[in-house]
């Protein structure tokens, strides 16, 4: 494809000069950004990248991959991928159940207050939500306590705050807001003149979810779904505050790594944040085609 | 018995009254619109007997079955919608073949059902495409292939061509009538474009306010109104503010101009409002016709017709006079007689 270059000289014409100006306008307004994103994305990633193959002493190695291999690490992927699966399936039914109820069902009365409840909820992480599950459901928290009272002992009967169950109960925090805000737009995209259409074709509410609604909302479910997923996946402050590390995840992995305690081993660490770049951009690639697809379907 | 027989619907939201009274017969085969403007209770009309809405009171008995309290899956009414409403997910195929499957159709009858319809609408390669990717005038057949496959007894048509563009539109207008006649399927077409519903239907149900105007052939429904609503929504209309001189000789005065009606009138000295037709008046003075003296306000050339408007004594008259090469037309502010025979006249009832 042959491509024309325009040069900006004393002979080109005035108008054509004019086009060019603004376009070098409209890519100077986005230069903050790509310095941003050079400075706090690429030169890091990069960074990792080049560190997870080096030695303490900067020589070329595999072994931090090698290294990957170790029970520790095998656990802590494993850990990190169940908690993360698991709070990105709970959330994704329980916020698609919320976000039906508010959009389709009869709850429309509550919307506006729950999109502003889950605005808020999807981005009230880390140690202040820690604290807050802390002071609710810990050993000697609030609703704890008002069960103890009326007889039921929640840690008696194996229920702990800082264990998987514990930490996935936190998680799921801001992991169903976050599908009540995605979701929302897709459920609301739905329209009602499809239900009317299936249903004069002779098909029931069920044939209706079965062959339409639910396949046109697939890719979006699936999408938040993914989306959810990383969003657990790389969630460190609430899981560190939770369980003080009693854990093994590959986030707090990677801290134990770089922070230099008993197991400094930074090339490790990086080698562990290049694999978990690699799951987090295999997600979001993922959603992202999955969006698109959506979409193309949502806005016809 | 009439195939679909609509008796005495109303319906309610709340304290407003959207449909009221509406009463009426449709025969096997036969095309019938429900014209009128925004709000006017065409479309709940419609919805009522598709079964998407409940009505608070009345009966629908299709075919001598009462429909009135049926869900919309078994009423079998095929719809048409405004917005298409294509299932996205879908292929041009799919979308034909879903109420065939949910039928029980096999698989390959069903492909080869959707491929004669798609024949019939003129699309027959279109049948692996997905809906975004036909333009809105295929996609609106697609629909009317999607209805028609379950072989519906009665098609129902909401607006369907009003997102379209107009070209395309009184293409699609042409095309939803031949297929109606061919297959001779009893048909609703809601519109409040007249043009459209004039040019398709065997009888025109006008609405007003929730209730039937008028109900007829289009031809009547155009040159006999039986209210002034339908006279004024359906086509131009002229009205001139004019007295009752001598009611027996039907005659009445506009200003100083005498005008002479078909008679029986109103009695001597009442004031009435007279209508034309633009197309009744023509420019000149006629022997036997009705003659008035003017000025020309303006003179608008609309292609096939040119619009003269000549102000006659407090009113002011459009005239439109067929465009021919040889035409000569007016100037503004030129004085000129306008005439119309005393049949072309009548008097419109007061407006409620």
């Amino acid at each position: 494809m042959a491509t024309e270059t325009v040069a900006v000289t004393e002979s080109t014409p005035p108008a054509r000069r004019a086009r060019a100006g603004a376009g070098l306008l409209t890519w100077l307004g986005v230069v903050p950004f790509f310095l941003f994103a050079l400075a706090f994305l690429v030169a890091p990633a990069s960074y990792l990248f080049i560190g997870s193959f080096q030695t303490l002493d900067g020589q070329f190695t595999l072994d931090n991959f090698r290294n990957l291999n170790q029970p520790i690490v095998v656990e802590a992927y494993k850990n990190s991928l169940q908690v993360s699966f698991a709070t990105a399936l709970g959330g994704t039914i329980f916020g698609f159940l919320l976000a039906y109820a508010v959009t389709l069902g009869r709850a429309g009365r509550v919307r506006s207050g729950l999109l502003t409840f889950s605005g808020v909820a999807s981005n009230f992480a880390g140690v202040p939500l820690a604290f807050a599950f802390i002071a609710t459901l810990g050993r000697i928290g609030l609703i704890t306590t008002m069960l103890k009272a009326v007889g039921i002992d929640l840690y008696q009967q194996g229920f702990s705050l800082y264990s998987f169950a514990g930490l996935s109960l936190t998680y799921m925090y801001f992991q169903f807001p976050l599908m009540i805000l995605i979701i929302t737009p897709a459920l609301e995209g739905l329209k009602r003149e499809w239900r009317e259409a299936a249903e004069n074709l002779g098909a029931s509410s069920g044939q209706y979810w079965r062959y339409i609604a639910f396949p046109v909302l697939l890719p979006s479910l699936l999408g938040t779904l993914i989306l959810l997923f990383a969003n657990a996946f790389g969630a460190f402050a609430t899981a560190f505050a939770l369980t003080g590390g009693t854990i093994n995840l590959v986030t707090i992995l990677i801290g134990s790594q770089m922070r230099g305690d008993v197991l400094r081993d930074p090339g490790l660490g990086y080698a562990l944040a290049v694999g978990m770049v690699a799951i987090m951009a295999v997600s979001i690639t993922a959603y992202t085609l999955l969006q698109r697809r959506s979409e193309r379907w949502l806005k016809r | 018995m009439a195939f679909l027989e609509i008796d005495q619907l109303h319906k309610q939201f709340g304290d407003l009254p959207a449909v009221s009274g509406f009463d009426v017969d449709v025969e096997q085969g036969e095309f019938l619109s429900l014209l009128g403007p925004s709000g006017c209770g065409k479309t709940t009309a419609l919805r009522m007997i598709a079964g998407f809405e409940r009505p608070t009171s009345g009966t629908i008995h299709l075919n001598g079955r009462d429909i009135t309290n049926q869900p919309p899956n078994r009423r079998h009414i095929g719809m048409v919608f405004q917005s298409y409403a294509l299932f996205p997910n879908m292929t041009v195929a799919d979308n034909v073949g879903f109420g065939l499957k949910l039928k029980g159709m096999t698989p390959a009858d069903a492909r080869r059902r959707a491929g004669e319809l798609l024949e019939l609408i003129q699309l027959p390669d279109k049948g692996g495409s997905y809906p975004y990717q036909l333009s809105g005038g295929q996609q609106q057949r697609v629909a009317l292939a999607r209805a028609l496959a379950i072989e519906p007894q009665v098609l129902l048509l909401d607006e369907p061509l009003s997102a379209l563009d107009a070209k395309i539109r009184v293409e699609l207008r042409a095309e939803i009538r031949r297929i109606q006649q061919q297959l001779h399927i009893t048909t609703l077409y809601v519109t409040h474009d007249q043009e459209e519903a004039m040019s398709l239907s065997d009888r025109v149900v006008v609405m007003n306010k929730g209730f039937i105007e008028q109900v007829g052939p289009p031809f009547e429904i155009y040159n006999y109104p039986r209210t002034a609503f339908v006279a004024h929504f359906v086509g131009q209309l002229n009205v001139m503010p004019v007295r009752v001189v001598d009611a027996a000789a039907g005659r009445v005065a506009l200003g100083e101009q005498t005008i002479i009606l078909e008679p029986p009138l109103a009695a001597n000295g009442q004031a009435v409002t007279l209508a034309v037709r633009p197309e009744e008046l023509e420019l000149g003075a006629a022997e036997g016709h009705n003659n008035l003296r003017g000025l020309v306000e303006s003179v608008n050339f609309l292609g096939s017709i040119v619009r003269v408007r000549v102000a006659v004594d407090g009113a002011t008259l459009s005239a439109d006079l067929f465009n021919e090469r040889l035409l000569t037309l007016p100037k503004a502010g030129e004085a000129v007689t306008i005439n119309f025979p005393a049949h072309a006249a009548w008097v419109l009832e007061e407006q409620g």
